[in-house]
C-alpha cells in the first residue's frame, strides 16, 4: 500500500471542518454586529473562515503526495490516558492519596519497568509527597482521605 | 537617565533580597537546573506545572521563581549536551557537537566549567542589555495605541509560529485555533457565551495552565515514554580538580563568549526566534571566523562556550519585549504574562510605571539567581551528575501527579483535569501529525488580547480598516509581517519541490530526536 501523506490530509482536513464549525456557529448564534461596533461573532467568524482557508491549503497538496506512516504509540496512550482519568474518577469521592495511588499504578504500566513493587513503592511516595507540598506546604484544602459510604 | 538608573536597581535590589524573593529564586533555578539536566522535560512543561502554585504567591516571587526555572534550564541543558550527548534542552542541542567529544577525551571537567562561566558572562551582558533598554522600549510603547498593539501583536504571532516549525503555514494555522480557543468563553464587551455549549466552567474560558500542561507535559510524557533508552555517562563524577581549564582553552574562549553574548542578546530580543536559535547562530559564526574550522565537531572549546553564552544571553533578552511592551516572542514568554494577568497586572509599558518594583525587582533576581546558579553549577556540580542518572520510568509518574493534581487546585474542578486529558491527547495527535504546538498556546494567551485591540481600533475608526495602514508604525508591523508571509510561502512553495530533504544530522541518539519536537516547542 502506498503511504499518501495522512498526517498533512487528516490536519488539514479537520482544520477546514472546525474552521468551518467555528464561523458557522458565529454566524448563526452570535451577533456579527457592524465593523465600527463589532457584535460577538464578528471576531470568530473572520477567524473560522481563516481556519479553513488554511485548512484547504494543507489538505489540497497533500493528497497528492506520499508521506511517512504514522507511529501511534497505544501502550503509552492508554495507560496515561486511563490513569488521568482514574484521578478525576476518584479525586472527590476518595480523596487525594487513593487517587494518585491509582494514578501512579496504572501510569507505571506504560512502560513495565518497574515491577509490582517497585510501583507500589513509587506509588505511596508520590502520595506523601502530594500531601507534604500540596496540604502541608501551600495550605491547599483538598480532601486527603474520603470514604463515601 | 543614569541617575534613574541607579534608583532602580536600589529598588530592585531590596525587592529581589527579601528573603521570601530570594527563597523563591533559588527554588526556581534549582528546579531549573533539574529539569534542564534531565532530557525528557523542558522549562515550559515545568512552568505550566508549577503555575498553579503561583497563585498562592505574590506576583514578584511568582514571576522569580518562573523566571528561574526558565534560565536555570539554560545551564542544566548543557551538562546533558556534554556528558551524555542528550540535549537536555533544545538550546543545548548544539553543545552536544563539540562538548560530547570533549567529555571522551577526559575534558569533562573543563568542558563543564567553561559552559557555566559562558553562561554567567552570556546572561549578565542580556541582563545589562535589558537594564539599560527597557526603559527605552517602555517610552517607545507609550506612544502605541490599540491599532499599534493589534499590528505588533499580529507580527509577533506570525514571527513566531513561521520562524520556529518546520512548516510555516501549520505553525500559523496553529495560532489562529489557538486565538479561537483563547475567546471561548464569555465576550467581556456583550456578556454573551461563545462556543461554550452550556458547559458552566467554560464560561470563564479555558484555563491557561490546563492547556499548556496537556498540550506540553502530558502530550511530552506519552510520546517520549517508551523512547527513552538512557545514554551512557562518560565520567561518573567530575572532581573540582578537572574542571580547572588550561591558559589556552581561556585564551580561545574569551572573543566567542564576547560574540555569543552580543548575537544571544540581538536574537533573544526579537520576537520569534529565541535561545534554540540564537546558539545555533553563534555556533555557525564560531565555525566561520576560525582559523580552523576542521578542529570544530572534535572538541573545539569555542564550539561549547559560544552557544551558551548566547542561549543564556537570549534567555535574559527575551523579557525586554515581554515585560516592557506586553509581547511574548515565544510561548514560556508568554506563561510569564499570563501569570501576571491572572495576579491583575496588566503587561506593558503602564507597568514599568505603576509596579516598579516588581520591573526592577525581576531583573535585579536574574543577577542574584545567576550568581546562585553559578554556584550550583561549578561546586555542586557532582549532584547534577547523579542527577542525570535518575531513571525517566520513575520521573513520568510524577510529572503526570502534578499536573492532575496542581490543574485541580486551581478550581477544585475535575473539569480541569479532563481539560488536561483532551489537551494531552490533541497534543501527542499534533507531533504525531507534526503539526506545532508551541503556536497553538501562544495563540491562546494572545488571542483576546488581539481581538480586544482590533475592535478598539475599529471603534476609533469608525470602521474603516485603513486605520491600520494610515499609522506609520502600525503599517510598518504590518509590512513585516506580510514580509514574513511572503517569505514563508515562498518557503513552502521550495518545500513541496524538494519533499525529501535529508534532515540535518543532529547530535544525540533516538532520545535526541523525540527531543526535536520540545527544541522547536521551548523556543
Amino acid at each position: 500500500m502506498s503511504n499518501r501523506d495522512y498526517g498533512d490530509m487528516f490536519g488539514g482536513g479537520a482544520l477546514v471542518a472546525i474552521g468551518a464549525f467555528i464561523a458557522y456557529y458565529a454566524v448563526t448564534t452570535l451577533s456579527l454586529g457592524t465593523v465600527s461596533r463589532m457584535g460577538p461573532g464578528m471576531f470568530p467568524a473572520a477567524l473560522g473562515v481563516i481556519l479553513a482557508v488554511l485548512g484547504a491549503v494543507i489538505l489540497i497538496p497533500a493528497l497528492f503526495r506520499e508521506g511517512e506512516a504514522l507511529k501511534v504509540e497505544p501502550r503509552s496512550l492508554i495507560s496515561v490516558t486511563t490513569a488521568m482519568l482514574a484521578f478525576v474518577l476518584l479525586v472527590e469521592p476518595f480523596g487525594l492519596v487513593p487517587a494518585i495511588v491509582v494514578l501512579t499504578l496504572i501510569a507505571t504500566c506504560a512502560d513495565g519497568k518497574l515491577g509490582w513493587l517497585g510501583s507500589a513503592i513509587l506509588a505511596v511516595v508520590l502520595a506523601g509527597g502530594a500531601v507534604l507540598i500540596f496540604q502541608v506546604g501551600l495550605d491547599l484544602q483538598l480532601p486527603t482521605l474520603n470514604w463515601p459510604w | 537617565m543614569f541617575e534613574a538608573l541607579v534608583d532602580y536597581t536600589i529598588l530592585g535590589l531590596s525587592a529581589a533580597t527579601a528573603p521570601n524573593s530570594l527563597f523563591y529564586c533559588f527554588i526556581g533555578v534549582t528546579l531549573g537546573t533539574f529539569v534542564g539536566v534531565i532530557p525528557g522535560i523542558g522549562a515550559l512543561a515545568t512552568i505550566s506545572m508549577l503555575i498553579p502554585i503561583t497563585f498562592h504567591l505574590e506576583p514578584l516571587e511568582a514571576l522569580v521563581m518562573l523566571a528561574g526555572i526558565y534560565y536555570g534550564t539554560a545551564y542544566g541543558g548543557s551538562i546533558a549536551s556534554i556528558l551524555l550527548r542528550l540535549p537536555g534542552t533544545g538550546s543545548s542541542a548544539v553543545t552536544c557537537i563539540d562538548g560530547y567529544p570533549m567529555a571522551q577525551q577526559g575534558r569533562a571537567g573543563i568542558a563543564l566549567f567553561m559552559t557555566a562561566i559562558a553562561s554567567f558572562v552570556g546572561a549578565s551582558i542580556g541582563i545589562i542589555i535589558m537594564m539599560v533598554f527597557s526603559p527605552l522600549f517602555v517610552e517607545i510603547g507609550l506612544s502605541f495605541h490599540s491599532p499599534e498593539y493589534f499590528s505588533l501583536m499580529v507580527m509577533g504571532l506570525v514571527a513566531a509560529s513561521s520562524i520556529t516549525s518546520d512548516s510555516q503555514i501549520k505553525g500559523i494555522a496553529m495560532v489562529v485555533l489557538g486565538i479561537f480557543l483563547g475567546i471561548v468563553g464569555t465576550d467581556i464587551n456583550t456578556g454573551t457565551s461563545r462556543y461554550t455549549f452550556g458547559i458552566t466552567e467554560l464560561t470563564e474560558g479555558f484555563t491557561m495552565s490546563a492547556i499548556a500542561m496537556g498540550s506540553f507535559g502530558v502530550a511530552e510524557v506519552i510520546s517520549s515514554l517508551r523512547k527513552f533508552k538512557g545514554g551512557t555517562l562518560t565520567s561518573k563524577s567530575i572532581g573540582l580538580r578537572s574542571m580547572v581549564p588550561t591558559r589556552d582553552d581561556v585564551r580561545r574562549s574569551w572573543l566567542p563568549i564576547l560574540r555569543g553574548s552580543s548575537t544571544g542578546s540581538f536574537v533573544g530580543a526579537l520576537p520569534g526566534a529565541g535561545a534554540t536559535i540564537a546558539s545555533f547562530m553563534s555556533y555557525a559564526i564560531e565555525r566561520k571566523v576560525a582559523r580552523d574550522p576542521s578542529r570544530f565537531g572534535k572538541g573545539a572549546i569555542e564550539g561549547i562556550v559560544a552557544p551558551e553564552a548566547a542561549n543564556n544571553a537570549a534567555d535574559q533578552t527575551a523579557f525586554i519585549p515581554t515585560l516592557t511592551l506586553g509581547i511574548p516572542g515565544s510561548v514560556t514568554m508568554a506563561l510569564m504574562l499570563g501569570v501576571l494577568m491572572i495576579h491583575g497586572i496588566t503587561p506593558g509599558p503602564s507597568m514599568m510605571a505603576n509596579h516598579p518594583d516588581l520591573f526592577w525587582g525581576v531583573v535585579m533576581s536574574f543577577w542574584i539567581g545567576n550568581i546562585m546558579l553559578l554556584i550550583l553549577n561549578v561546586p555542586l556540580i557532582g549532584i547534577w551528575v547523579r542527577v542525570l542518572m535518575i531513571p525517566y520510568h520513575v520521573l513520568y509518574p510524577a510529572i503526570l501527579m502534578f499536573a492532575c493534581i496542581g490543574v485541580y487546585s486551581i478550581h477544585q474542578t475535575t473539569f480541569d483535569v479532563i481539560t488536561v486529558i483532551a489537551f494531552g491527547l490533541l497534543g501527542y495527535f499534533m507531533r504525531l501529525i507534526r503539526f506545532p504546538v508551541a503556536p497553538l498556546l501562544l495563540g491562546f494567551v494572545l488571542g483576546p488580547m488581539v481581538e480586544e485591540y482590533f475592535r478598539r481600533a475599529l471603534i476609533i475608526s469608525a470602521g474603516d480598516v485603513s486605520i491600520f495602514f494610515e499609522r506609520p508604525v502600525s503599517l510598518m508591523f504590518l509590512l513585516i509581517t506580510a514580509a514574513l508571509l511572503l517569505w514563508s510561502a515562498w518557503q513552502s512553495v521550495r518545500q513541496s519541490f524538494q519533499r525529501k530533504v535529508v534532515e540535518a544530522p543532529l547530535p544525540g541518539n533516538e532520545a535526541a530526536g523525540a527531543r526535536d519536537g520540545e527544541a522547536a516547542q521551548s523556543r
